[in-house]
């Protein structure tokens, strides 16, 4: 560019754009910049163009990991929960849980379908729900010490795998195996598991890196759970 | 944490957020939570005023979660954008910013290895940005990058650059033509 260079190259618009985006701006003129943000599109638009060309930027910051306790202080700073809604917030979830079996007839269907004839110990089933949304229907012979579990309105994920989890009266969860969002699964319970499987145990899911947790623990959030009963 | 492979998962968790789906807001925090604090950290300086800010940019993401438009924006974008900005309000707030050493123009080079590293990991539009400022003058480039990392006013990179504060707002308004030009070229 030449020294006769002036900035009518780019509206004053998107130069008050580009400085709010960047960050220079102070006082009165960042206050103003940011209200205007809220209540002109056009303006807003320019703002995020800027903030798409300026963000790539970023990939020069270090990750850092930040300390746990700042995400029990957001929890905390959110406001209080609707009814109804699930939180998954910690480890103390695990040991907490007691939820009502809930949408017994469609696990009992499933269990029909699954079962056929009439085994000499009662099958346990479970509905596994999240956020408002049945996610699996699981099915435990106790026979033959398998679950089958069968989705319902469980979405895949690209990236990430749905693990299954019992967890026992000790509220320690034990890895099942791996679920498919566009089959049924039958997993082999060993006899450990197979034993801890009763009445008022708990089936989660979490969704993990492909090939499952490698810690013998959830590593993603848990987006579902369900009683066991016995039918 | 590769967050492009994970830019679909943190949009789809967004998208979850403005039903009042806690779990959704703690998929983006784990997804997201590292590059963000680093972003704090970066501008702020200091752990303790990080979190602090890490947290009110959180609940805002809890609350604006709405506000994002998958189809018109990235989600790390969006989210840098919210970090740097609450980390600036902070900075605002007290009245000066954390780094007010004197810049030199000079020593601030265009670095093509830096350019050839993001390569290698697929940053692509990083590449694109990177290839633009380097084709600034140094001293537009070091301007920027004082706004950028250190959150700088217009009147403390003029400090600490020691050009009068007419002369910043030119730069960085020029700087910021050419940046645009190059990048929709």
């Amino acid at each position: 560019m030449s020294d006769t260079f002036d900035h009518s190259g780019l509206p004053e618009d998107e130069l008050l754009a580009a400085e709010y985006a960047l960050g220079v701006l102070a006082g009165v003129e960042r206050t103003a910049a940011e209200q205007r943000v809220q209540r002109d599109r056009a303006f807003a638009q320019m703002v995020a163009d800027w903030e798409r060309r300026l963000a790539p930027w970023a990939a020069e910051i270090a990750e850092v990991v930040p300390p746990p306790q700042v995400w029990d202080h957001i929890v905390d700073a959110l406001p209080a929960q609707a009814q109804g809604q699930s939180l998954w917030q910690s480890l103390a979830f695990w040991r907490g849980l007691t939820f009502a079996a809930g949408a017994l007839a469609a696990a009992c269907l499933a269990a029909l379908i699954y079962l056929g004839p009439v085994t000499q110990q009662p099958p346990l089933v479970a509905t596994i729900e999240g956020g408002g949304q049945r996610h699996f229907v699981a099915t435990i012979d106790r026979k033959n010490g398998t679950v089958a579990v069968v989705p319902a309105a469980f979405s895949a994920d690209a990236t990430r795998v749905p693990e299954l989890w019992l967890i026992p009266s000790d509220g320690r969860p034990r890895a099942v195996g791996l679920l498919r969002a566009d089959a049924s699964v039958t997993l082999t319970l060993p006899a450990d598991l197979a034993a801890m499987a009763k009445d008022n145990a708990v089936l989660a899911v979490s969704l993990e890196p492909p090939g499952g947790s490698t810690t013998g623990l959830p590593t993603g959030p848990v987006i579902a759970t369900g009683k066991l009963t016995s039918l | 944490m590769d967050l492009d492979a994970n830019r679909s998962l943190i949009a789809a968790a967004l998208g979850r957020i403005s039903s009042g789906d806690r779990t959704a807001l703690q998929t983006v925090y784990r997804l997201t939570s590292a590059k963000l604090f680093g972003v704090c950290l970066r501008i702020l300086g200091t752990r303790s005023e990080a979190e602090d800010v890490l947290q009110e940019v959180y609940v805002t993401v809890w609350r604006k979660a709405a506000d994002f438009d998958a189809g018109r924006a990235s989600p790390m974008t969006w989210l840098i954008a919210i970090a740097r900005n609450r980390s600036i309000d902070r900075l605002r707030a007290s009245g000066q910013s954390r780094n007010m050493d004197p810049i030199d123009a000079a020593a601030d080079v265009a670095d093509s290895a830096e350019s050839a590293e993001s390569a290698l990991a697929g940053a692509e539009q990083h590449v694109r940005l990177h290839g633009c400022l380097d084709g600034l003058a140094g001293h537009e480039r070091a301007a920027l990058r004082g706004a950028f990392f250190d959150g700088n006013t217009y009147e403390e990179l003029a400090g600490r650059m020691k050009v009068p504060l007419g002369t910043m707002k030119s730069w960085i308004r020029r700087a910021m033509i050419k940046l645009k030009a190059c990048l929709e070229q």
